[in-house]
């Protein structure tokens, strides 16, 4: 049975994959519009297509003025509501005005429909798309290629899973719990209900979603072959992540809502991170686990929704010196504890990600305390790290050596063997043993599915990460606020570095480090942590009516 | 926002990393997947360290090795398990050059698609080319002596005996551990050539000097050089090329070498295969090494008869054979049955040329001459033979015996190649040991 099974699962896998990778790759939003900027004396008419815009010389500005008087980056135009915006100038050379009144650098002052806005000599007005141009615009937009409908993926899933309890009863025997087979069974039913509650609620795009409970289903599997008792735990974590996507998606849907939290969002991430070092369990090394009333949870996980939240900003607040000092401190204190807890990994994935979220935020001024707080976190890791780093790095690139094989290297040539093994098309879940190594289901997971679902579901695995940080770049265009651009950036970072660290240090291509596969690695906080994280990608996915993070053009036209 | 729709160019920058390193692996594992699979780290085909399936049968289909769950069991016959044990292998890993080592992957029936995954988990057949019966008569006939004897077909490239002794029982393993025991003299050892090493004198002298024919020394026991004795057992008298090799004059090839220079000796030894090593089946033979001074004419002429610091490997010895028995074009060997068509349809693999066909044809003859003037066609049967003997010098209580060269019959094209220890004369003591083999082979293979 098992032999047919491992084709029609390989089978299945692509197709559902492809199926959701396609989607998501080939969809693009057409950028809403959501007024005009007119200039004066025949300079014409732009179409504003996001909530915040650089009016200025320089050929990166949004609304671009091409005169001499006007500063590269003269001034911001930001959405305040549905007619109205505000105008913040930003220091400029020959300053801005209002109806003939100066603005002070670094305020935000309301602009009406029709107000005379001048920037340097030039003279402008900002109106309202007409109702016509709204209804040009809406036909454009719905003529864009929609979503694919998530049926026949849902139900390639729902055989899927079906097929995965089958396999998973036929290899284990007696050793399966009827919790484990149960857990498949409500994540299918959950899935279910999810696609056709939002569905009725009008939504459209699915694919995200349809490849995180793909992922889960492996998760799940890998969790039942490694230890079926430990199976609901994880489906609980994946709906409690589920519920967080959920409720973080309807937040972010309002950006004044969502800068709001975050004050609280960095207290409570500070208070982790210190409950963490102090009454942190040691494990494997690294300090980064605490018990919570029977459960073991991972503080440094949740904190990455912090840090993402903390580094995302408007348009505004990145040319706001405090919010940057603010950011700044905050990454550097996240590491400094990470240091401390000697999570060499999490600590990478991090660094990386302050690299990319400063990368996308540096202007001007702000690069020299970015850059300087670089290089100060990287001179703490080497610091911390270096005996490590020294250590884990001797057996990097000679796990087969004889004297690494059995030793330093145990982990990966286990990893290698077991995943060869398992060929292109795999033993079968709950056939493998590999989950006789430890953290096989952790660390070594990519290894693991290697060996049970075979190389192109694994491989299946890391292009759906890669899927979403294509999708994230590419919704980029239609984005409304860099609020948006940089989580969704940050987010694939996060999932991109992560999957680069487990992948690569199971398989002696980096030193391995022991951090886990997003959705696929058994581990409750990061399973909930991915699922949560996802939110970030449904708010960068601007495709009309397709996410449920993102308001709709009927709410805001109404 | 436009700088930071640019800047996001950075995530597929990341993106590329990934991709591109699991495109590494990914290529890795296509490239590795067998080694990775049959590491002994993997407990789905080694139990307690063991390898749990597969089976190994010689060409006859005789069972030499069968693995499974409950332990590895080797042959019945104590005969059988130590003449085979350096084709077979041990489970302890002691003789890199065993099947069980070599062919894991095919054993275990990995193959990319599948893995290690098999239906009946009873792993895979795998035939190899030597005929147990062959290495049982080799076996007994060293007699308990150090040696190797090694046989192929030039025409198939097949291996059909391989022994080498001292050998051992697997199921007991080596006396003492010693490593002789484990120690493929025909794979991997090198030793002394004498005689049999002026078969590529001989190849120098036909593609080098033209007036060959007019060659004569005056053969008086002694042939003092430059105040060295270039001593043979017998007196002579006046031989020409032909007669020197079917006599084997050190005297004459001693004068031979001399007139071919050094500068060309060293070149073939490089042209007969004897000073490199061979790669066939994942096997690296030992390879050979020669010293031809062109300052030091005595040094020269030893190294010309084989002797002085020249070492063969036996196995590189036995494929010069099949060249001059091929037309100056050898095969490679194999130690693995094709099992696919294709292999079949496609043929044994040529190692190049050797040497030039006119001159295998040459040696070829003299070889003959060698068996009809020297060994006595009669001491074998039954056999078209070519031959040549050798006696080397080692500085050890005796001469290490040797006996090489090939038969051309429709059913035996096999070129050997027979090493004893301290045996003594070459063709006396090596010279039957071939010919027990080879009577064996014949009756085997119809």
């Amino acid at each position: 049975m098992t032999t047919v099974f491992r084709w029609i699962f390989v089978v299945l896998a692509a197709y559902i994959l492809l199926i959701a990778i396609v989607s998501l790759l080939t969809t693009r939003a057409t950028p809403e519009i959501w007024g005009y900027y007119m200039v004066e004396d025949g300079g014409g008419s732009f179409p504003i297509t996001h909530w915040e815009n650089v009016i200025g010389r320089s050929k990166s500005a949004d609304l671009n003025i091409p005169l001499s008087t006007v500063s590269n980056n003269h001034a911001i135009l930001s959405r305040y509501d549905e007619d109205r915006w505000t105008l913040k100038d930003l220091g400029s050379k020959n300053g801005s005005f209002v109806n003939g009144r100066q603005l002070d650098p670094d305020k935000r002052y309301l602009i009406e429909p029709g107000d005379e806005i001048v920037t340097g000599d030039v003279y402008s007005t900002v109106t309202p798309p007409s109702l016509e141009e709204s209804h040009n615009n809406e036909v454009m937009r719905s003529m864009d290629k929609e979503p694919v409908a998530p049926w026949k993926i849902l139900l390639a899933i729902t055989l899927f899973q079906a097929m995965t309890i089958v396999q998973l009863v036929l290899a284990m025997g007696e050793e399966i719990t009827v919790s484990a087979v149960l857990s498949i069974v409500i994540l299918s039913a959950v899935m279910w209900g999810y696609v056709t509650f939002f569905k009725a609620m009008g939504r459209k795009g699915f694919e995200m979603e349809m490849i995180a409970f793909f992922m889960s289903t492996i998760n799940l599997a890998v969790t039942t072959s490694f230890d079926p008792t430990k199976t609901l735990t994880e489906l609980i974590a994946l709906l409690l992540g589920l519920a967080l996507m959920i409720f973080m998606c309807i937040y972010l849907r309002d950006l004044d809502r969502t800068r709001k939290l975050r004050p609280v969002l960095l207290i409570l991430a500070v208070v982790a991170l210190l409950i963490n070092l102090i009454f942190g369990k040691a494990q494997f090394g690294a300090v980064n686990w605490i018990r919570i009333g029977g459960t073991s949870v991972q503080p440094s996980e949740i904190v990455k929704i912090a840090f993402i939240c903390i580094g995302a900003g408007t348009l505004e607040e990145l040319y706001d010196k405090r919010n940057t000092i603010v950011y700044a401190a905050f990454s550097l204190f996240c590491l400094g504890c990470l240091a401390l807890m000697s999570d060499f990994g999490t600590a990478l994935i991090f660094f990386a990600t302050y690299l990319v979220v400063s990368f996308l935020r540096s202007g001007d001024f702000s690069r020299l305390i970015l850059t300087g707080v670089g290089a100060g976190a990287m001179g703490l890791m080497v610091l911390k790290f270096s005996a490590y780093i020294a250590d884990r790095f001797a057996a990097w690139g000679h796990v087969w050596d004889p004297e690494f094989m059995d030793g330093q290297g145990y982990q990966q040539t286990r990893t290698m063997s077991f995943g060869a093994g398992g060929g292109l098309l795999g033993l079968g879940a709950g056939n493998g043993d590999l989950k006789y190594v430890g953290a096989s289901n952790t660390d070594l997971v990519f290894g693991f599915v290697t060996e049970e679902w075979g190389l192109i579901i694994a491989i299946l695995l890391v292009l759906c990460i890669i899927t979403l940080c294509i999708f994230a770049v590419m919704s980029i265009v239609a984005g409304r606020s860099t609020f948006y651009t940089i989580c969704a950036c940050g987010a694939a970072t996060i999932f991109m570095v992560q999957t680069m660290l487990n992948v690569f240090g199971s398989v002696d291509l980096f030193p391995l480090t022991g951090v886990t596969f997003p959705f696929v690695s058994t581990g409750g906080t990061s399973l909930m942590t991915s699922w949560a994280m996802l939110a970030f990608f449904k708010a960068a996915d601007m495709r009309r009516d397709a996410s449920l993070a993102v308001r709709g053009e009927e709410a805001w036209h109404a | 926002m436009r700088k930071q729709e640019r800047r996001a160019w950075i995530c597929l920058f990341i993106a590329l990393i990934l991709f591109v390193g699991t495109g590494i692996f990914t290529y890795r594992f296509v490239r590795d997947g067998s080694k990775w699979a049959s590491f002994y780290g993997n407990t789905q085909i080694y139990t307690d360290g063991q390898i749990n399936r597969g089976t190994v049968l010689d060409r006859n289909d005789e069972l030499l090795l069968d693995c499974t769950p409950e332990g590895i069991f080797y042959s019945d016959d104590w005969t059988t398990r130590v003449a085979t044990v350096h084709a077979v292998g041990d489970t302890r890993g002691n003789v890199p050059s065993g099947a069980i080592n070599l062919f894991a992957s095919q054993l275990v029936g990995y193959d990319l698609l599948n893995g290690t995954y098999n239906t009946n988990a009873a792993g895979k057949t795998i035939k190899l080319t030597i005929d147990a019966e062959a290495n049982r008569t080799a076996y007994n006939a060293l007699n308990g002596r150090t040696g190797a004897v090694g046989v192929y077909n030039w025409k198939t490239g097949e291996i059909v005996c391989m022994v080498s002794t001292p050998s051992f029982d697997p199921y007991e393993g080596a006396p003492d551990d010693e490593g002789s025991y484990y120690f493929n003299n025909f794979l991997s050892g090198t030793m002394t050539p004498g005689s049999t090493f002026k078969l590529v004198t001989a190849a120098a002298v036909i593609e080098n000097l033209p007036d060959r024919g007019d060659f004569t020394f005056d053969c008086d026991g002694v042939n003092e050089f430059n105040g060295t004795d270039f001593t043979d057992i017998n007196e002579h008298g006046e031989v020409d090329f032909r007669e020197a090799l079917a006599v084997s004059c050190n005297g004459a090839f001693g004068a031979l070498t001399r007139e071919v220079g050094g500068r060309t000796m060293k070149e073939y030894a490089k042209k007969t295969g004897l000073s490199e090593s061979l790669t066939f089946d994942g096997i690296e033979t030992a390879a050979g090494s020669f010293k031809f001074p062109t300052d030091d004419d005595i040094r020269l002429s030893w190294a010309g008869i084989g002797q002085s610091q020249d070492l063969v490997n036996p196995c590189t010895m036995m494929v010069y054979m099949g060249a001059i028995a091929n037309g100056g074009e050898p095969v490679q060997p194999s130690l693995i049955k094709d099992t696919s068509f294709i292999d079949e349809i496609r043929g044994a693999k040529s190692l190049g040329r050797y040497i030039d066909e006119s001159t295998a044809a040459e040696l070829r003859d003299m070889m003959k001459n060698n068996v009809v003037e020297n060994y006595g066609e009669d001491n074998y049967p039954g056999m078209d033979l070519y031959a040549k003997s050798g006696t080397a010098e080692t500085g050890g209580e005796d001469s290490d015996a040797w006996f090489v060269g090939f038969t051309d019959d429709e059913n035996a094209p096999y070129a050997f190649v027979v090493w004893v220890k301290e045996g003594g004369g070459g063709s006396s003591v090596a010279g039957p040991i071939a010919r027990d083999v080879i009577q064996t082979l014949q009756h085997t293979s119809l």
